[in-house]
């Protein structure tokens, strides 16, 4: 009876730190992507800065490649958007495995308990 | 910062769930470890700001000469001599993989941008030191103060009897475990029962419809409680006063409170309070008589030091700061007058009690003056007329400073004092003065009372009344004075009708 319960324990205990990583794999994905944010804001505001008189230019891969002052400010536009539609989708992801871990916790606090009741019974009977 | 959040997290559950020591250090190691992170952030984010500056320089520099003489570094380990050339055209990396050409001053423009954003994130990451600094100080202290090691005293007041503080029936508000009204509550509920006087008050939120309607409640209770204070010794009456003014005087002193209620619910624990206010001491001689003057504090050495406060029959000598100029000041002859009187106690108790005792506050206005150019002049005293025959007091309310004319203004009296039997004075408020006491009220400036007070010794004085209402809620103390007087059905129409016409008037 102790026994079950201790393995029932272990197997929840594994999926709860599962569930952790989990979390804290989105968690730094969620920072790398605040840390591009900030990054594009300031692009975004230096390109303000600029003239149509200077060339702009975007790195892909070994090349720069020329680009239009415009244009440029569009696609950084475009990703400063796209990188803030990303942090909402994790931080609704965050949220559900923070409930999601919340419920184990409570399952193996209650597994627990049994666990100790059980121990207690045995011994007792011992 | 989130990181950073979640350390902070982290240590407080911890300190929940494990021992207090080992909580405590837990908790001081998390908070060094952030104020650690947060110091190398910010000698990061400096050393960029340094190289920023001297980047800038460069820039400054740079276009000066068509081309630069330069040794040309040849993979990691060589030089070349060679040219900088077309020196005003620079591509500068914008971010994110993206480049601009611009000219050196264009790039010093970028430069300055940059730079700003540097410095906010310094400045982000100082106030964060600084907050994890002063929780860090305050988890040294929370330890010392449990530990008893620290400077920290524990205040003890042990009340004996309680009674004997106020005899007969207690407001609810005097008890000292008593539910303060639920409105109240929860802004009192820091409060309530620290014995240390721990005197932060919290402004209340009430309008000022349910200040009126709180004084009303007041009224009723003080009406209820005069019958009862008739029927008891004299003492008791003198406390009362005592006790009002005692709260009006919290009310002014010290923070600036609007709601008077609080001070009420406050309730007796106070002279621990008082003690702590402006001029409090001086408030001493006025709202406890001989018998309750604070004694001197005693440290015990268990634990955590505290130090016992007890009622001693010691008179204090105390200083009011009435404001401008006037101060008052504790007669000494007075002082020494009631000292050998007191060895010869039983046989006079009467006069002593009449002379020492304040029961009424007409001898309030005896055992108080304002000592004005070294003479000591009775202020101006509120009582009727007749009361003021025997009396000594002025007339005038020049008297005292502008600010004591203000709060008694506000209770549109006039000040005056007998040295009659406690039934015979007080009869509250004179009407003439109503009207004058109104239009200084608008002015709802208020200030504890802080001066000196002194006893004037041979004739009857006057005691200034020197608790000041809060701004809304202005004739406490003088209902106090109005129920003593033994004109009570006199003074009820008046009363009520001049506190209206106050309050009418004020709105």
């Amino acid at each position: 009876m102790a026994e079950a319960i201790q393995k029932k324990l272990q197997s929840e205990v594994e999926k709860y730190q599962q569930l952790q990583k989990d979390v804290s794999k989105s968690m730094s994905a969620r920072q790398k992507l605040e840390a591009q944010l900030t990054e594009n804001n300031i692009v975004k505001e230096e390109l303000a800065l600029l003239d149509s008189q200077n060339t702009v230019y975007k790195l892909i891969g070994p090349v720069l490649v020329k680009q239009d002052l415009d244009e440029a400010k569009v696609t950084v536009g475009k990703r400063l958007e796209y990188i803030n539609g990303e942090i909402q989708r994790y931080e609704t992801l965050l949220k559900e495995m923070e409930k999601k871990s919340e419920q184990h916790r409570e399952v193996l606090s209650s597994l627990q308990q049994e666990f100790q009741r059980a121990q207690g019974q045995a011994v007792g009977k011992v | 910062m989130t990181s950073l959040d979640d350390q902070m997290a982290a240590p407080g559950k911890v300190k929940r769930s494990n021992d207090l020591p080992q909580g405590v250090e837990r908790l001081k190691e998390e908070h060094k470890k952030v104020v650690k992170d947060c110091r190398s952030q910010i000698a990061h984010w400096e050393k960029v700001e340094k190289d920023y500056d001297s980047l800038q320089d460069r820039l400054r520099t740079l276009p000066d000469k068509l081309s630069y003489d330069i040794m040309v570094p040849f993979g990691p380990l060589a030089f070349m001599p060679g040219k900088l050339v077309h020196t005003n055209e620079l591509t500068v990396l914008l971010g994110d993989n993206w480049f601009a050409k611009c000219s050196a001053k264009q790039a010093d423009t970028l430069v300055e941008h940059r730079k700003k954003h540097v410095k906010n994130a310094l400045d982000d990451l100082q106030k964060v030191m600084k907050n994890f600094q002063n929780r860090a100080d305050f988890t040294n202290d929370l330890e010392k103060l449990t530990g008893g090691t620290g400077d920290f005293v524990d205040i003890r007041e042990e009340v004996k009897n309680e009674d004997e503080v106020t005899k007969g029936k207690h407001r609810l508000a005097h008890k000292p475990n008593s539910k303060p009204k639920q409105e109240y509550f929860l802004e009192l509920t820091e409060d309530k029962e620290k014995e240390e006087g721990d005197e932060e008050r919290k402004t209340g939120v009430l309008s000022e419809e349910e200040l009126w309607a709180r004084l009303d409640e007041l009224e009723c209770q003080e009406e209820l409680q005069d019958q009862r204070y008739r029927l008891d010794s004299t003492d008791t009456n003198g406390e009362d006063t005592t006790s009002s003014s005692e709260e009006e005087k919290e009310a002014d002193g010290g923070s600036s409170v609007q709601v008077n209620g609080h001070q009420k619910e406050n309730g007796w624990a106070p002279s621990s309070l008082t003690s702590q206010m402006n001029g409090t001491n001086g408030s001493h001689p006025e709202e406890e008589e001989e018998e309750e003057e604070e004694d001197c504090e005693e440290e015990t050495g268990n634990g955590l030091p505290t130090i016992y406060f007890s009622h001693t029959a010691e008179l204090k000598k105390v200083r009011i700061n009435t404001g401008k100029n006037t101060t008052l000041k504790f007669s000494e002859r007075k002082e020494q007058k009631e000292q050998a009187k007191r060895k010869k106690k039983c046989g006079r108790s009467n006069s002593l009690n009449e002379s020492h005792k304040i029961t009424s506050p007409a001898d309030i206005y005896r055992v108080f003056v304002d000592l004005v150019n070294g003479e000591p002049i009775p202020r101006k005293s509120i009582l009727k007329s007749r009361s003021r025959e025997n009396s000594v007091c002025s007339d005038t309310s020049e008297s005292s400073t502008a600010d004591f004319d203000e709060r008694r203004a506000t209770f549109g009296r006039s000040w005056s004092h007998d040295d009659a039997t406690h039934s015979d004075t007080s009869d509250g408020i004179t009407e003439e003065d109503s009207p004058t006491g109104t239009s200084p009220r608008a002015n709802g400036r208020f200030e504890a009372f802080t001066g000196t007070v002194i006893e004037k010794d041979p004739l009857p004085s006057s005691i200034p009344h020197l608790t000041i209402a809060p701004p809304a809620l202005p004739t406490i103390p003088e209902r106090k004075l109005e129920e003593l007087g033994p004109e009570a059905p006199q003074e009820p129409p008046k009363r009520m009708s001049k506190f209206k016409a106050t309050r009418l008037h004020q709105k």
